[in-house]
C-alpha cells in the first residue's frame, strides 16, 4: 500500500471507521522497516519474527536524541518538537512529514476525557506557546489558549497545565474558587524541577486553591502522536484509543509482563506513522483493565546519592 | 526487630559501663590483638562466621552468595595485626599515646578517644561499617551503631564474632536497627554522642546533622562517584588480559554500588591496542566474573534501569560506529558499553559501565571537574611517573584517592576516606608540660 493510502486508511481508523488493528500495524511496521534506516538496521539485528503487533520491535526513546527517526527525509518535515534537555545533544527529535494524524489522534480524544458531558467552555493554558513543544502545539489543537495568569470568571473554565505549573501557580499563593463544571487537565512536568509532591498532595490543591474536582491526568510525550487520559476523573487507568495499544513489559524479558506485575510501558501507536509506531518509553506501569496505570520514570534519573542528576553530571564542560 | 528509645538508652548504659571496665583492663595491642583474631576466625574456607554471613545476608542485601563470600574476603583480609597497628601509628604518630603519655618534643601527650560514638550506617556496601566499628573500638570509646535496613547482618555477625574471643570488647557495641524516619529513636541515639559517624546520601547525612547535639562532633560520608582511566602505555597485548580482569574486579565487586565502583573507564588512544579491545576485553572478564559470582537480585525498577539503557545503546550501536554493546547471554546480568564521546556519563548501577576512549588526561580532566568534590577514586593504569602527574591534577581538583586499576576497591586501612583521617579526627588530646 502507499504510504498516502496508509494515512488516509489511518486517518479513517482514527475518525471512527473500523478497521483491523493488528493488519494495519503490520502494514505500518513494514513500512516503516523500509523507510526508516536506524530503524531497519536494529530489527536486523533483532531477528525478531514479526507475526502480530505485540511483536513489532519498539524504538527506545533515547534514541530520537541521537538519530533521525522518521520515514522521509528530515528536511521536509512540516513540524519537529522536541523532548527538554539541558544541552543540544540530549534533546529528542520527533519529525512529523504532516501534522494530520497528530491533529486527528489528540482533539476528540481531549474532548472525550475533558468533556464527556459535551460542555463548552473556554480551554485556558497555563503552558507558554514553544513551536518545539508538542505539548503547546497539542493544547492549541485542542483549542486551548495561553493566559499568562488565570483571573476570576463567572463562567466555567477548563485549565490545562503541567503539574509543575500549578503547583507555581498554588506556591505564588494564588487563590480562586473557579464556577462549577470548571475543570483541569495536568500532565507530567517535574523534570529536573526542585519541588515534587505527590498526586494527592496536587489534587487537594486543586480542591482547595481552585475549587475542581474534576481533574484528569494526560500522558503524552514528544516522542507519541497520541495522549492517554484517565478513563474518568478519580480514576488512575489510562484509557487506550482504537488506534493504539499499551504493552507492559517485564524487563527481565523483554516479553509482556504477567497481568498484575509492573514493566516497561510499550506504546504501539498507528498515529506515528511517519516516525517508528512502536515506542518503548522510561515509564513504568502496570496493566488495568483495557487500560494501565503509570508508576513513574525508570530510577537513575538521580544518580544514587550524590544529589545530581544524571543530566547534571553529563553537561558538556 | 525495630529498637525503642527505652532500648536504645538502655544500650547506651551498657555501652558506657562495658568501655569503663575496657579501658581500666585493655592495652591498645589488647584490642588489635582481638580485632585482628576475629576477623582471621572470618577468614577461613569454612569459617562458622563466613557462612552465617552467607546464609543471612544474601536475602536483605540482594548480593549473590558467591558475592557474600567475595565481601567477607574483601573486608577481613585487610583486618591484620599489622595493618590495625599501622593504622593507629600513622594517625596518631605512635599507638602507645592511647595507652599512656608519650613524649613528644617539650611535652608529653596523650590521646583519649570519644566517650560514645554513634555510628549511622548505609546499606549499600558493608565494609565502611566494620572499619567504622573497629576504628571506634581502637579508641576504646562506647559505640552505638545504626544499621542499615538492607544490611543488618554484617555489623551485628562482626560483634558477635568479636565476644567469642573478648566479651568484654564486644561489650562496648550496641548494634541496633530501627526505621529511619523514626525521630525519636534517632534523637534518642544522638542525645548522649560525643561524636556522629554517618554514612550515606547526602539527603540522610543532612537530616541527622540537624538532628545530632551541637556539641557533638558530626563526620558524614556522603556518597561519591569514582572512574577509571587506562593509559595508552597499559593498552599492549601482553597487559591486557590482567588488565581486563582488575577493571571487571573493581566494577563488579559489590555490584557495583560502592561509592569507589566505577561508573566510566577512559581508554587513551594511540596506545598498541585501541580502546574498543579494551572495551572487548573488559566484556569477556565481565563475562568470567559474571560465571564466577553472579550479580545478585534486582527489583523491577533495576532491571527496568538496565534494560532501558541497554535497549537504547543497542538502537543507536547499528547506527552510529561511535558506540558498541557487549552483553552476557542473559542480557541484564552485564553491561560494557562504548561510546566515542568524552562526556562523563553515570551508570545506573548493577555492572554496567562505559567505556570511552580519550585523546588524553587533560581532556579526562575537563570532563570531571564540573563534580569535582564528587568524586572519590580515580583508577589509573599503570600508575607510572605520567600517571603520577595526572594524580596531582586530579589532587588539586579535590579528587581525594588515585590508586591502580584492581585496587579501587581495596583502599588501605590507613588511607584517607574521602580526604580526611579517619581516627586523627576523633581523638581528643592532653598534654603536661
Amino acid at each position: 500500500m502507499r504510504k498516502t493510502e496508509l494515512q488516509d486508511r489511518l486517518l479513517a481508523f482514527i475518525g471512527g471507521a473500523s478497521d483491523d488493528f493488528n493488519a494495519l500495524a503490520l502494514e505500518i511496521f513494514a513500512f516503516q522497516r523500509e523507510h526508516n534506516a536506524p530503524y531497519r538496521a536494529y530489527c536486523d539485528r533483532l531477528r525478531q519474527p514479526v507475526h502480530h503487533w505485540q511483536d513489532i520491535p519498539a524504538v527506545p526513546t533515547s534514541a530520537f536524541k541521537h538519530l533521525p527517526i522518521a520515514c522521509f527525509p528530515v528536511a521536509e518535515a512540516a513540524a519537529e518538537f522536541h523532548t527538554s534537555g539541558t544541552t543540544a545533544d540530549q534533546t529528542g527529535k520527533h519529525y512529523f512529514k504532516t501534522l494530520e494524524l497528530y491533529d486527528a489522534a489528540s482533539a476528540p480524544n481531549f474532548r472525550a476525557h475533558l468533556f464527556p458531558d459535551d460542555a463548552t467552555m473556554p480551554v485556558l493554558s497555563l503552558v507558554p506557546d514553544d513551536p518545539r513543544s508538542s505539548l503547546a502545539y497539542m493544547i492549541r489543537v485542542v483549542g486551548g489558549k495561553f493566559v499568562e495568569r488565570l483571573v476570576p470568571t463567572t463562567e466555567p473554565v477548563c485549565v490545562l497545565g503541567t503539574a509543575f505549573h500549578f503547583l507555581n501557580l498554588f506556591d505564588a499563593g494564588f487563590t480562586s474558587q473557579l464556577p462549577p463544571g470548571s475543570r483541569v487537565m495536568e500532565t507530567g512536568g517535574f523534570k529536573g524541577r526542585s519541588r515534587e509532591i505527590s498526586k494527592r498532595e496536587l489534587y487537594r490543591l486543586f480542591a482547595e486553591r481552585l475549587g475542581v474536582t474534576y481533574v484528569v491526568n494526560e500522558y503524552g510525550m514528544t516522542e507519541l502522536s497520541t495522549q492517554f487520559y484517565d478513563h474518568r476523573t478519580g480514576s488512575d487507568r489510562k484509557d487506550v484509543p482504537a488506534w493504539a495499544r499499551v504493552m507492559i513489559v517485564d524487563p527481565a524479558t523483554g516479553q509482556e509482563a504477567p497481568p498484575g506485575q509492573r514493566g516497561l510501558i510499550r506504546v504501539f501507536d498507528l498515529a506515528n506513522l511517519w516516525s517508528a509506531m512502536a515506542i518503548q518509553t522510561e515509564d513504568l506501569g502496570v496493566a488495568d483493565g483495557d487500560g494501565f496505570q503509570i508508576l513513574g520514570r525508570v530510577a537513575g534519573a538521580e544518580v544514587r546519592g550524590c544529589s545530581l542528576t544524571a543530566e547534571e553530571f553529563s553537561q558538556r564542560p | 526487630m525495630s529498637a525503642t528509645v527505652e532500648q536504645v538508652r538502655a544500650a547506651i548504659t551498657r555501652v558506657h559501663a562495658a568501655r569503663d571496665r575496657v579501658l581500666a583492663r585493655r592495652t591498645t595491642d589488647a584490642v588489635i590483638d582481638a580485632l585482628a583474631e576475629a576477623s582471621r576466625r572470618w577468614l577461613a574456607p569454612d569459617s562458622p562466621w563466613r557462612n552465617r554471613a552467607v546464609a543471612q545476608a544474601t536475602e536483605p542485601t540482594g548480593f549473590s552468595p558467591a558475592m557474600v563470600n567475595e565481601i567477607v574476603d574483601l573486608i577481613f583480609s585487610q583486618l591484620t595485626h599489622e595493618t590495625l597497628g599501622e593504622l593507629l601509628d600513622r594517625e596518631l604518630g605512635d599507638r602507645r599515646v592511647l595507652d599512656e603519655f608519650s613524649r613528644r618534643g617539650r611535652l608529653q601527650t596523650r590521646a583519649t578517644g570519644p566517650r560514645l560514638i554513634s555510628h549511622f550506617l548505609a546499606g549499600n556496601v558493608p565494609a565502611p561499617g566494620i572499619l567504622s566499628l573497629c576504628g571506634g573500638l581502637l579508641l576504646r570509646s562506647a559505640n552505638l551503631v545504626k544499621m542499615a535496613a538492607r544490611d543488618p547482618v554484617f555489623p551485628a555477625l562482626f560483634v558477635e564474632s568479636l565476644a567469642a574471643v573478648d566479651a568484654e570488647l564486644a561489650g562496648c557495641v550496641a548494634v541496633l536497627n530501627w526505621p529511619r524516619t523514626d525521630a525519636a529513636v534517632t534523637q534518642a541515639a544522638l542525645a548522649d554522642a560525643e561524636t556522629v559517624i554517618a554514612y550515606g546520601d547526602d539527603r540522610t547525612i543532612a537530616a541527622l546533622r540537624q538532628l545530632a547535639p551541637a556539641t557533638a562532633k558530626f563526620i558524614g560520608y556522603g556518597h561519591k562517584v569514582s572512574f577509571a582511566v587506562v593509559a595508552r602505555e597499559a593498552m599492549t597485548s601482553d597487559n591486557l588480559p590482567a588488565l581486563a580482569q582488575a577493571a571487571a574486579f573493581d566494577v563488579s565487586i559489590y555490584d557495583q554500588q560502592g561509592c569507589l565502583s566505577p561508573h566510566v573507564i577512559y581508554v587513551e588512544e594511540r596506545g598498541a591496542l585501541s580502546p574498543r579491545r579494551f572495551a572487548a576485553a573488559l566484556a569477556e572478564a565481565m563475562a568470567e566474573y559474571q560465571q564466577r559470582v553472579p550479580r545478585g537480585a534486582l527489583s523491577v525498577e533495576e532491571t527496568a534501569a538496565i534494560t532501558t539503557i541497554r535497549a537504547g545503546y543497542q538502537f543507536r550501536a547499528e547506527s552510529d560506529r561511535r558506540v558498541s554493546v557487549w552483553t552476557g547471554p542473559d542480557a541484564n546480568d552485564w553491561l560494557v558499553l562504548y561510546e566515542d564521546d568524552p562526556v562523563f556519563s553515570p551508570s545506573c548501577l548493577n555492572r554496567v559501565v562505559f567505556v570511552k576512549p580519550t585523546d588524553g588526561f587533560p581532556r579526562v580532566l575537563d570532563n570531571v571537574r564540573r563534580f569535582a568534590p564528587l568524586i572519590s577514586t580515580v583508577g589509573v593504569s599503570p600508575m607510572n611517573e605520567r600517571a603520577m602527574a595526572f594524580a596531582g591534577d586530579l589532587a588539586q581538583m579535590g579528587v581525594s584517592r588515585v590508586c591502580e586499576i584492581g585496587d579501587m576497591q581495596r583502599p588501605p586501612l590507613a588511607w584517607h576516606h574521602d580526604g580526611r583521617p579517619n581516627l586523627a579526627e576523633l581523638v581528643r588530646w592532653t598534654d603536661v608540660g
